[in-house]
């Protein structure tokens, strides 16, 4: 085809017939066709496409939604259809402007907005030109409506954002090189884009006191730009009305009026919501840039939650946390003691192996003399005298290690502590939040059974929180008294108040009886409880009562307190006999700090295996490093049965080795070799255990087996419920390590 | 020479950080944040007098009972004037108490409008409006000539307790400019007042003052003895006749 | 070249031979033979007018009468270790014609709570005085990388 034709094809697409004629010169005269590319109409590039292109092509290719917005349509018949830029998007009737205009893959920038949040529209970042509207309109507080045409780009949307950005930088300082939100602030940001560089205004500029709100959030007042984030999240999600808007106009600031603390267990989360550098991390403050760190997409282990987290790391430090988007289990918040308890990770750290002497004093030595010795020392006792407990913080591939070698030394006395004795490992109902997390939201009433939420799992109870806002759901509750966020009606302290609920005696039944999705929440401290069987009976048969486990609702729910809980039962960490800590000559401690070391002989051999200089130290007679979370590859399974993974951030302190790796070490020391040598070996074995291990990020629901449980003839006695964790802010090794923790626990529980 | 200059400038600096600074924003009469003192802190018991318990049921019964939240402004009224013009933290905890809000809420509210007085007041707060027809007509004048009788300063109270001169926006009374309104909490929330003083010069405000302090009663409104209420001096020059009625539709006829 | 053996048959006339010598002696005149910079600002010298002399000894000169822009000098104190950075922060704004306040002058304006004393610069010239970055072999303070606190086994 001679480029003749090309050009001649090429013709009859363009309408101009002067345009023909230049084409077909350039076209004709092949010398020259390199140096012409100036051309730059598509159909002079790629003629011959452009020639079978249709006529009426799209101007704006397909757009992808920004930020993970999704469209839910819950009536199909509310589907509105909206123009932005001219591209139409299908949206849902009562979706705002910025929604839409999300939908369609424009960014809107906005400071106020925040999804999570209500609208409260005072920033007016948010601006956008709707035809046949006189004016600018702020997205975020207008509801879209059908047909509206939104024009984000258009002249009049962009000077309405310059404008109000001036007036933001009006009284905002020109801190950024001093200020940790540097880097990554939405001011900065937005400055950049609708920023003039320089300002109109002559004035001094405003200043503000700083308020002190705890050894967690450092405010730098003057830098606010009133966008109400925090205020609104202190009422709404954290459930504090602390924060509040001061003052009027110019004057206008955040603050509590009193001086006051913020005593939040997710106040952390002012931090990251904080559009500016008003709120910052206190621990965090002039430690690093963000820009320097890198990121490590993890998982959490203070708690049973598993929230989604970022380990945000430089060099062989662990900077800071922050929390990672997870709608089912952590929206995008996390507690405190998830976002501050990293520099435990850098404190009092096992480093070497170590070995007490016969002086009774700790000596470092090598890994193969001290595996040496435990091995020995393995072998010459009797196997029914072999005892391992996994810790808190345990993953699921260090405990199925620990489970084998055990079991190979003809022993089964394994278990993680805070099962309790006789945990019931069989029925995976019986130990997991069988409604899930999220699952809470539907729920209209709530049963705390000897569980405290805002202490022993802060995101569930945002959860609950946001249920009892948004459905009002009744609250009951029954334990020690402590204090919730939310309505709560405190019922009683002990299983009296229980037994009157399942004989129907008490007037919380109605409500009960009342609900469509009753939920009952039992703490996982009643498992340590001498009585538990017949606790958990009565529970059973509130729940029957109630109606509260269906085949389309299971609301009887355990909300576990340790992260390596769910894993253990999962794997099957049950003790044969139930006192063989009295009797053991040989005590593993896979990092297990918690265990009560009173009733051990004098003469047990007791190895410590762990990341952290805890409590079981001082016990122990050969110490054995150990990586922390942020430093190994391990699976953790939530408390609602969600598995997930941790990645290392950072690279292990000093000469300690993973779990698994130890104990698979030790194994072959001990000549009963475990036989997988890697990560896909242990998981490979896992999978034979316990598959649903492996399904990363993916929720395995219980089957429901309320019928099978074998009836329990156990009394039960009338003492009350105790408080499964005293101190919200040391609750495992890494955080008893922390110095940002013992503060918190200082100041702020002291006040309360 | 060179250590004369530098004694120049320093004298300079501190002739600037000597000048008391006239307080930029006006509006209320305390800072954003409170601050302890014997006479005000949350510890101190604060409750409505039990006459006023029966006005804040009444003002309670205007509203909602899930809406209960409406009535902060008229409670936070009430507060002040059994308070003697002002609101202790501890009032506005009582008040949110009443209406079942966190007193954050009630703090924002209180914060929000100059007319709740977070720190004490005279018996009689004098309030020179000094929007700008009023500023216009010499309000500064006025306020000068109080402050400069009482011997007191903006917002601050005289020794005897009796008088605080503030300051405050248009009330809409532009006709008469200019105008002062005089707060009187000595009766408490009972016999409290909110008069008009209108048509006003530097030497009838302290007159007002003085009868005041004397416990009588000047009269309100126009000071202007030409004018009567709002209309001009020396009696009406237009409008004399009755007015037209307006052009009625005749509505039968269609 | 006619006018520099005026001036300095001139300055003879006045102060007589032996306070030349002197004065020559003093200011270390046999050392700035060989060094051509100390011996051309010895030259440059005859005629100025001292305008002050700092406490390191340095001598500030000034002569109108020579080309705009090379009017004002210093002769420097140490003429065996000389640099620019050896002349204070007060004097350095007269000596480039930043300002015409003399540094004497200028010393009463230095903070006597924080003003600091003026080091001359001391690069290159020893290990005490080059900086190494943390990495750098050298740097003594930074070895150490770890980034953790160990547990001490001191209890039992």
């Amino acid at each position: 085809m001679g480029f003749g034709v090309l050009a001649l094809r090429a013709s009859r697409t363009s309408s101009a017939i002067n345009r023909c004629f230049s084409v077909s010169r350039i076209f004709a005269n092949p010398s020259n066709r390199h140096s012409r590319s100036i051309a730059s109409t598509p159909e002079l590039r790629n003629a011959e496409a452009a020639a079978e292109a249709p006529q009426t092509q799209e101007i704006h290719p397909p757009r992808t939604p920004l930020a993970g917005a999704r469209v839910h349509f819950p009536k199909p018949e509310d589907a509105i259809e909206v123009f932005v830029d001219g591209f139409p998007v299908t949206i849902p009737k009562g979706m705002t402007v910025l929604q839409a205009c999300e939908v369609a893959g424009v960014d809107i920038p906005r400071f106020c907005y925040h999804s999570r949040l209500s609208i409260a529209g005072n920033c007016r970042m948010c601006l956008v030109e709707v035809e046949k509207s006189p004016k600018p309109v702020a997205s975020c507080a207008m509801p879209a409506l059908p047909g509206m045409k939104i024009k984000t780009d258009t002249p009049v949307a962009k000077k309405a954002r310059e404008g109000v950005m001036e007036f933001l930088l009006m009284n905002h300082p020109l801190d950024c090189p001093i200020c940790d939100q540097g880097g990554e602030c939405d001011l900065q940001d937005q400055s950049m884009a609708f920023g003039s560089d320089r300002g109109r205004f002559t004035d001094v500029k405003r200043s503000v006191v700083d308020k002190n709100l705890g050894p967690l959030v450092k405010t730098v007042m003057t830098r606010c730009i009133q966008c109400t984030r925090c205020v609104r999240f202190a009422t709404e999600v954290a459930g504090v009305q602390d924060l509040g808007m001061l003052g009027r106009g110019s004057g206008e600031e955040i603050g509590t009026y009193v001086e006051k603390l913020m005593t939040s267990e997710l106040s952390g989360n002012v931090i990251d919501i904080c559009p500016v550098g008003a709120l910052t991390s206190k621990p965090f403050a002039f430690k690093a840039r963000n820009w320097e760190l890198k990121a490590t997409e993890t998982i959490d282990v203070t708690d049973a939650v598993g929230s989604n987290i970022r380990i945000d790391s430089r060099g062989l430090e662990v900077m800071r946390i922050i929390p990672r988007l997870n709608e089912d289990i952590n929206e995008e918040w996390i507690s405190d003691k998830t976002r501050f308890c990293y520099d435990g990770l850098k404190r009092q750290r096992l480093n070497d192996p170590m070995i007490r002497g016969p002086d009774g004093r700790f000596k470092s030595v090598s890994w193969r003399d001290a595996l040496a010795i435990v091995a020995e020392v393995a072998l010459q006792v009797k196997p029914e005298e072999i005892v391992g407990v996994a810790g808190r913080l345990s993953d699921a591939e260090s405990m199925i290690a620990l489970k084998d070698f055990l079991n190979r030394m003809g022993s089964n006395n394994v278990w993680c502590e805070g099962n309790g004795v006789r945990p019931n490992a069989d029925l995976r109902s019986g130990y997991l939040l069988n409604s899930s997390i999220s699952g809470l939201e539907k729920a209209d009433v709530f049963l705390l059974v000897g569980t405290q939420p805002r202490i022993e799992a802060p995101m569930v109870n945002a959860r609950i929180h946001k249920t009892v806002r948004a459905n009002h759901a009744k609250v009951g509750y029954i334990g020690p008294p402590t204090d919730f966020n939310y309505n709560c009606k405190n019922l009683g302290t002990g299983p009296q108040t229980l037994l009157e609920i399942a004989e129907g005696r008490h007037p919380f039944c109605s409500a009960l009886l009342a609900a469509k999705n009753p939920a009952i929440i039992v703490g996982a401290g009643l498992f340590e409880r001498k009585d538990k069987d017949s606790i958990l009976s009565v529970i059973d048969s509130i729940a029957k009562l109630g109606n509260v486990v269906r085949p389309d609702w299971n609301g009887l729910n355990f909300l576990l307190l340790h992260a390596a809980q769910a894993a253990s039962l999962d794997l099957g960490l049950v003790p044969e006999s139930d006192n063989s800590i009295e009797s053991a000559k040989f005590l593993y401690l896979m990092g297990a700090d918690d265990v009560e070391l009173d009733e051990l002989p004098s003469d047990a051999f007791v190895v410590y295996q762990g990341h952290h200089g805890d409590r079981s130290v001082y016990r122990a007679n050969v110490i054995l490093p150990a990586s922390a979370f942020s430093e190994k590859e391990g699976t953790y399974e939530n408390t609602e049965g969600c598995s997930q993974q941790t990645l290392p951030a950072v690279p292990t302190v000093g000469d300690a080795r993973d779990d698994w790796k130890i104990i698979r070490a030790l194994s072959e020391v001990a000549g009963v070799c475990l036989p997988y040598d890697n990560l896909a070996g242990i998981r490979s074995r896992i999978s034979v255990v316990a598959p649903n291990l492996l399904r990363v990020d993916e929720r395995e629901p219980a089957l429901i087996h309320t019928d099978l449980k074998p009836d329990c003839q156990q009394k039960m006695s009338t003492e009350p419920f105790s408080s499964a964790v005293d101190n919200f802010y040391m609750t495992d090794s890494i955080t008893r390590a922390s110095k940002i923790m013992a503060q918190c626990s200082a100041s702020l529980l002291s006040k309360k | 020479m060179f250590a004369r200059l530098a004694t120049k400038r320093f004298l300079e600096i501190r002739q600037i950080l000597l000048q008391s600074p006239q307080p930029s924003r006006s509006l209320s009469t305390a800072l954003n944040y409170h601050i302890d003192s014997p006479d005000n802190s949350p510890d101190t018991p604060w409750e409505f007098s039990a006459g006023n318990k029966g006005r804040v049921k009444e003002i309670l019964s205007h509203y909602p009972s899930n809406y209960k939240q409406s009535a902060i402004i008229p409670l936070l009224d009430l507060a002040q004037q059994q308070h003697g013009g002002w609101l202790p933290v501890s009032a506005m905890n009582a008040v949110a108490k009443v209406v079942q809000v966190a007193p954050i809420r009630v703090y924002e509210v209180a914060t929000f409008y100059s007319m709740f007085n977070r720190t004490k007041v005279g018996k009689y707060h004098l309030l020179v409006c000094g929007t700008t027809p009023c500023m216009i007509r010499g309000s500064r004048e006025i306020e000068e000539a109080l402050l400069k009788h009482l011997g007191v300063k903006r917002n601050e109270v005289t020794k005897d307790g009796l008088f605080s001169v503030g300051e405050m926006e248009c009330m809409g009374c532009c006709v008469n400019a200019p105008m002062i309104t005089v707060a009187d909490y000595s009766k408490g929330s009972e016999g409290y007042t909110y008069n008009y003083y209108e048509d006003i010069t530097p030497k009838r405000v302290v007159e007002i003052v003085e009868m005041l302090r004397k416990g009588e009663a000047p009269p309100v409104g126009t000071q202007n003895p030409k004018r009567i209420r709002s209309g001009p001096e020396g009696g009406n020059t237009t409008l004399l006749s009755e007015p037209k009625p307006p052009p009625c539709r005749d509505l039968d006829a269609c | 070249m006619a006018k520099l053996l005026k001036t300095a048959i001139q300055a003879i006339r006045e102060k007589g031979i032996a306070n030349i010598v002197k004065e020559l002696k003093e200011g270390e005149f046999v050392r700035c033979l060989p060094d051509g910079n100390l011996l051309q600002t010895k030259i440059h010298n005859i005629g100025g007018r001292v305008v002050g002399v700092d406490k390191f000894g340095n001598k500030y000169y000034e002569n109108l009468d020579t080309q705009f822009g090379r009017h004002r000098w210093v002769e420097y104190g140490d003429k065996r270790r000389y640099n620019a950075s050896q002349v204070p922060a007060e004097w350095h704004g007269w000596l480039h014609y930043i300002t015409d306040h003399t540094g004497d002058e200028l010393l009463m304006l230095k903070p006597q709570r924080y003003g600091v004393e003026h080091k001359q610069n001391f690069s290159g010239e020893g290990d005490e005085y080059i900086y190494h970055s943390k990495g750098h072999a050298l740097n003594p303070g930074q070895r150490d990388w770890t980034r953790y606190q160990a547990w001490q086994p001191t209890k039992t």
